[in-house]
């Protein structure tokens, strides 16, 4: 009996290692193939998918919560200028049109690289309500250092609630 | 217990096999869908800026053009943008000299009204993806020097001499505090972005209306907003000083280097 259950545990922990296995090495990478909603094609970014023009900006996350989408490009970041409110998680997701490119949101210690075919997604707080730059920090071309966005962080009641399909930024009109 | 060992054996193999395959069902059913939460139900209407996208069989159509055919269809081109690619009128574009790939993006625009003008979306209306390939090598390859015989109104004096310094100072170096990058990063000579033309050459008065055009949504054929977030951002003064230094022939030029 004893040898019945010891060889019953072996096969199922050799079972759950090659499940496992099998999971990350076949399931997760067809799923990201065949499935495509992570790996946008930089080319026609402003043709299809979720970083289309009129997507880029703060949302309304339809799970809950606030969802930013954001293209970074040679030289300009796209929206320039994101706004999003104090105290509360914000979902960010970003990728880029050319090279790899990096925001980093100075005076805090976030961070987020842009690279190409690929969309890298950060969920941030911002506890209190200022403004931060985003310069470019990963080296993208002779324009790289005037590469710069910006974050304006508002008092959550300072900011008007969002229709459902809104998206919103603070760039100058 | 030889027996018992045979009927184990069995079982196990006959299981695995059932749940092997619902494994394998389950996979392709789930890599068929999206994952959850990544796509909204609430979306805004789609903008699209523009139809061209840089693929590689966009690039194959603009890189197989013939300049003899494009010779042949410049004629009707001549009375506005002028016999050697250099127009006699200020607001209207000089085409000598051009990139082939901008030039490609900006018939194609035309011609499915992404980018509005009441003259050329009539006549890039009649040319197909071919006969503006043609064209677009055609003018790439005509020369750039100055010819007194032709009637030009490149280059232009600077109305206000006094704003070559602002000007240099975008084209050089931008300005980093309002995310403006240098305008030779993306149009020459330092560095070049596919569909940015070079400026060097171009008609003062027909940038300046580029970019207040750019400014205010009147053109928004650019891909990703990168012209409109730049221009959008200049002063009018910076608008001005730009065009009318590129317009006077003083911005850095490939054949400079």
């Amino acid at each position: 009996m004893k040898r019945k259950i010891a060889f019953g545990a072996a096969i199922a922990v050799f079972a759950l290692a090659l499940l496992s296995t099998r999971f990350y090495m076949v399931d997760v990478p067809l799923w990201h193939i065949l499935g495509g909603s992570d790996r946008p094609d930089p080319v026609t970014l402003h043709l299809r998918g979720e970083f289309v023009e009129s997507n880029l900006g703060i949302g309304k996350d339809p799970t809950g919560g606030f969802i930013v989408r954001m293209i970074a490009q040679q030289y300009v970041f796209v929206p320039q200028c994101i706004i999003v409110p104090a105290g509360v998680p914000v979902r960010f997701r970003i990728t880029s049109a050319d090279a790899i490119h990096m925001l980093s949101f100075l005076g805090t210690n976030y961070g987020l690289e842009a690279v190409p075919g690929a969309v890298t997604e950060a969920t941030f707080t911002f506890a209190d309500a200022g403004e931060f730059k985003i310069p470019c920090h990963e080296f993208c071309g002779p324009g790289h250092y005037a590469m710069r966005s910006r974050l304006e962080v508002v008092p959550e009641n300072h900011f008007p609630p969002l229709e459902p399909d809104e998206r919103r930024t603070c760039d100058a009109k | 217990m030889t027996q018992n060992k045979g009927s184990l054996a069995l079982r196990i193999d006959g299981r695995f096999r059932a749940f092997a395959a619902l494994l394998f069902a389950v996979t392709f059913l789930a890599a068929g869908t999206d994952l959850p939460g990544q796509r909204g139900t609430t979306e805004p209407p789609v903008r699209i800026p523009t139809n061209v996208a840089w693929t590689q069989d966009t690039l194959a159509i603009i890189s197989n053009g013939d300049a003899f055919r494009g010779l042949l269809i410049a004629r009707r081109c001549n009375h506005c943008h002028g016999e050697e690619g250099f127009s006699a009128i200020a607001t209207v574009p000089n085409l000598a000299g051009i990139d082939r790939f901008s030039f490609w993006k900006q018939m194609e625009d035309f011609k499915s009204g992404k980018r509005v003008s009441a003259i050329m979306q009539e006549i890039a209306g009649r040319d197909s993806a071919r006969d503006a390939a043609d064209l677009a090598l055609y003018y790439s390859m005509l020369p750039t020097g100055s010819d007194m015989q032709d009637k030009r109104s490149f280059p232009q004096a600077m109305q206000n001499p006094m704003r070559a310094s602002l000007a240099i100072e975008l084209i050089l170096f931008g300005d980093g505090r309002r995310g403006i990058p240098p305008c030779q990063a993306c149009h020459g000579p330092v560095g070049s972005v596919r569909g940015a033309p070079s400026l060097a050459r171009q008609n003062g008065d027909y940038l300046l209306e580029q970019l207040d055009h750019f400014a205010n949504g009147d053109r928004a054929n650019d891909m990703n907003v990168r012209m409109r977030s730049i221009a959008r951002q200049l002063t009018g003064e910076e608008k001005e000083a730009l065009a009318h230094y590129y317009g006077a022939g003083l911005g850095p030029d490939v054949s400079a280097w």
